[in-house]
């Protein structure tokens, strides 16, 4: 009876790992196929730019006899997901959305296809310094999807009530001395994004980009100790001590309801309407009235690409040049789309419904990627985290940016 | 003829070992397979250099105790550890109190038990992520109802997660208020297991109510307590969601946890072999903390 009980489990068991071990046999040979019809899979960053690329998907799917199937995640999900998916033979994912940082790290370990020989190219209407990243030794790995660009975000009537509106605000002590006075008022001046060290990186850059400091130099060595580096952090203090950190949600509530006067945002953020409490401008790059002006804003451009391991490539790329084309992008405009092409953005229908877009442009034309390396992630957590010191007191700028330097070459160095 | 009869009792007895050994075969299969290779494969990374994305196109180096090494100097991850410490000493503390105070309170209600065990469980049953996003919202600095009620109070009011002074007890707080109720679930069930006789008798002996307490209910429940004491000190050990969710381990790292130092710094970046050694750091500090239980229930 033993041995019968024994030999019966034996055979479940022997059936089970049978089961189990056989449930990845649909092989992809078929490129995904069901019914005649091929699938692709989207991996796409969550919200607004993934809202624009799903409502112009339909048409692409009726043209191709193709079904796409979108998977919409945070930043690091979407980082973490690309990747995860890199190391094996056969790609889930046939299209990706791209944050211009993660470039060099993505082409360096082999992550994206070659879009140049897949017979894709970028073209004349896209502006051209959105596709300085897009480029290893002339070869197209991605092209500039959703032109996100710092600008500075700001509530009119706070504005407004300290003697200046959007076109005389022509520096960085001007938006101090706004700030001051909303804080006089008993309202929140500046509004900085505390939470995570790659939003207190961000929200910064632009100041540091106004003062003529950059995080690392022509040869992507920190240089996050310099004197620029300093002052900025310096003025960077006295602003944001006339406001307070808050979330992304309540960064955008607090400029639209005047409780907060002024934070560092993103187009896909907020749509400025001539009746809106609050607008944009791009920052103009001078730190003093008069002074010296840098291109001061940064991108956060979302770019798509064809991972390398791809199964379906060919369709890919046809979906990407699609999505790409100049009238379908033009299209996403209505639906909160950026695109970073002059015939969308200096299109005089698109102007005359959503003049913001043209503040968008000229932050297009000179804006500033972060730095194109493979330790980017580890390089603003140390330098956010030293920063994040700084900001609360536990060290001095000096002691902050010391460390700071040191950790980041040390990391550089590998 | 005693020849036979030995033979028969050895034949039974190895069939005995041979059908045990069957039986317990799946089980270790199992263990092998979901936890000693994961266990193995973590420490054995936790000495490499391993990069998932730089694995693709040089495989990792074995790079000895240097891992532990960048870890253990690294004043962040001590401050990880102190935080982790802190919030499980506090998480706990109060999770046991509270808990013990609500079983007990709803074992001597005469009507509605099942009504209020019911409502009082409801934080737990709750997703972390809406816990965490709901008291995100109610501790907005422009729309959440806490700092509206202050205002109206005329109290001070504060930037509740972006605070130093207070970022690190809302933390404590929200995880308190989610799982006292755990405490209380096991707590109330062990509590209906003491006899009630023991309360007649110790009420006909003139025992108050302080002392039937500690002198009756504790002692009954002790093991239960005991439980509950590990299972909340090894999960709130663990704590990584509502930080993420809430702080990302700031402001200034006060709330910073070890997983979350571990997110930051080594899954983040995909630096698996740094994580792994986190991992393992983690595993032994969890151990430490729950050695004297385990020791017990070996004996």
């Amino acid at each position: 009876m033993k041995k019968l009980l024994a030999t019966a489990l034996a055979l479940t068991m022997a059936l089970s790992m049978t089961a189990c071990g056989g449930g990845n046999n649909q092989s992809s040979g078929d490129g995904g196929s069901e019914g005649g019809t091929t699938e692709l899979s989207l991996i796409l960053r969550a919200g607004t730019y993934a809202d624009v690329i799903k409502e112009c998907l339909p048409a692409f799917e009726e043209e191709h006899n193709v079904t796409c199937t979108v998977q919409e995640l945070s930043e690091s999900d979407l980082y973490s997901g690309i990747a995860l998916d890199a190391i094996n033979a056969e790609g889930s994912y046939d299209l990706c959305m791209v944050d211009g940082s993660w470039m060099a790290e993505f082409t360096e370990n082999g992550v994206l296809a070659n879009l140049s020989d897949l017979g894709y190219s970028l073209d004349d209407d896209i502006i051209p310094a959105t596709t300085s990243i897009c480029y290893v030794d002339d070869d197209v790995y991605l092209a500039p999807y959703y032109g996100n660009v710092t600008v500075l975000m700001f509530n009119k009537a706070n504005v407004e009530a300290a003697g200046y509106s959007a076109d005389t605000i022509q520096s960085l002590d001007d938006i101090l001395k706004i700030c001051q006075q909303a804080k006089a008022d008993g309202k929140n001046g500046f509004i900085y994004r505390g939470d995570g060290q790659n939003n207190l990186v961000v929200d910064f850059l632009p100041i540091l980009l106004s003062y003529g400091g950059w995080v690392v130099d022509d040869n992507n060595q920190p240089t996050v100790d310099t004197q620029e580096f300093k002052d900025a952090m310096n003025y960077y203090l006295e602003l944001i001590a006339t406001g307070q950190a808050q979330v992304k949600d309540d960064l955008i509530a607090s400029v639209d309801s005047g409780s907060g006067t002024m934070g560092i945002g993103w187009p896909g953020w907020y749509t400025p309407t001539a009746d809106s409490p609050a607008d944009y401008i791009a920052l103009n790059g001078a730190a003093t009235a008069g002074g010296e002006t840098h291109n001061a804003n940064v991108y956060g451009i979302w770019a798509i690409g064809v991972p390398a391991n791809s199964q379906n490539q060919e369709l890919a790329v046809e979906l990407l040049s699609y999505l790409m084309d100049a009238d379908v992008q033009k299209s996403t405009v209505a639906s909160g789309g950026v695109p970073c092409r002059y015939s969308s953005l200096q299109d005089p229908e698109v102007l005359e419904t959503y003049p913001q877009y043209e503040v968008v442009c000229q932050a297009l034309e000179s804006g500033v990627y972060r730095p194109v390396i493979a330790e980017w992630t580890q390089f603003y957590t140390t330098l956010g985290t030293e920063m994040d010191n700084i900001i609360n007191g536990m060290k001095t700028v000096d002691q902050g940016l010391a460390d700071a330097q040191a950790q980041l070459e040390e990391l550089m160095a590998g | 003829m005693r020849t036979n009869s030995t033979t028969k009792l050895r034949n039974a007895d190895v069939q005995t070992k041979r059908f045990g050994l069957g039986m317990i075969t799946p089980t270790v299969i199992v263990l092998l397979v979901m936890t000693a290779y994961p266990l193995v494969f973590t420490l054995f990374y936790s000495f490499t250099d391993y990069n998932l994305l730089r694995n693709l196109r040089q495989p990792a180096e074995f790079i000895a105790l240097k891992n532990y090494t960048d870890l253990l100097t690294d004043p962040y991850f001590q401050q990880s550890i102190w935080n982790t410490v802190k919030f499980t000493i506090l998480a706990v503390i109060f999770e046991m109190i509270i808990g013990f105070a609500m079983a007990l309170f709803v074992n001597c209600l005469k009507r509605g038990q099942k009504t209020m065990r019911t409502l009082l469980l409801l934080p737990y049953l709750l997703p972390t992520v809406t816990v965490a996003l709901s008291w995100r919202m109610m501790l907005s600095p422009n729309y959440g109802i806490v700092n509206q009620v202050l205002t109206a109070l005329g109290l001070p009011v504060f930037n509740w997660f972006s605070d130093i002074h207070t970022a690190f007890g809302m933390l404590v707080l929200i995880d308190v208020w989610q799982s006292a109720p755990f405490v209380f679930l096991l707590l109330y069930a062990a509590l209906q297991s003491v006899p009630q006789g023991q309360y007649e008798a110790a009420r006909i002996d003139g025992a108050g109510r302080i002392k039937i307490l500690f002198y009756v209910t504790i002692p009954n429940i002790k093991n239960s307590l005991a439980l509950c004491a590990l299972l909340r000190t090894i999960d709130s050990f663990r704590l990584f969601d509502k930080v993420n969710l809430l702080t990302g381990g700031g402001p200034a790292n006060s709330t910073s946890t070890i997983t979350q130092y571990l997110y930051n710094y080594g899954i983040s970046s995909l630096d698996f072999g740094f994580g792994s050694a986190g991992a393992v750091v983690m595993t032994i500090l969890v151990l430490i903390l729950s050695s004297v239980y385990i020791k017990r229930a070996i004996q």
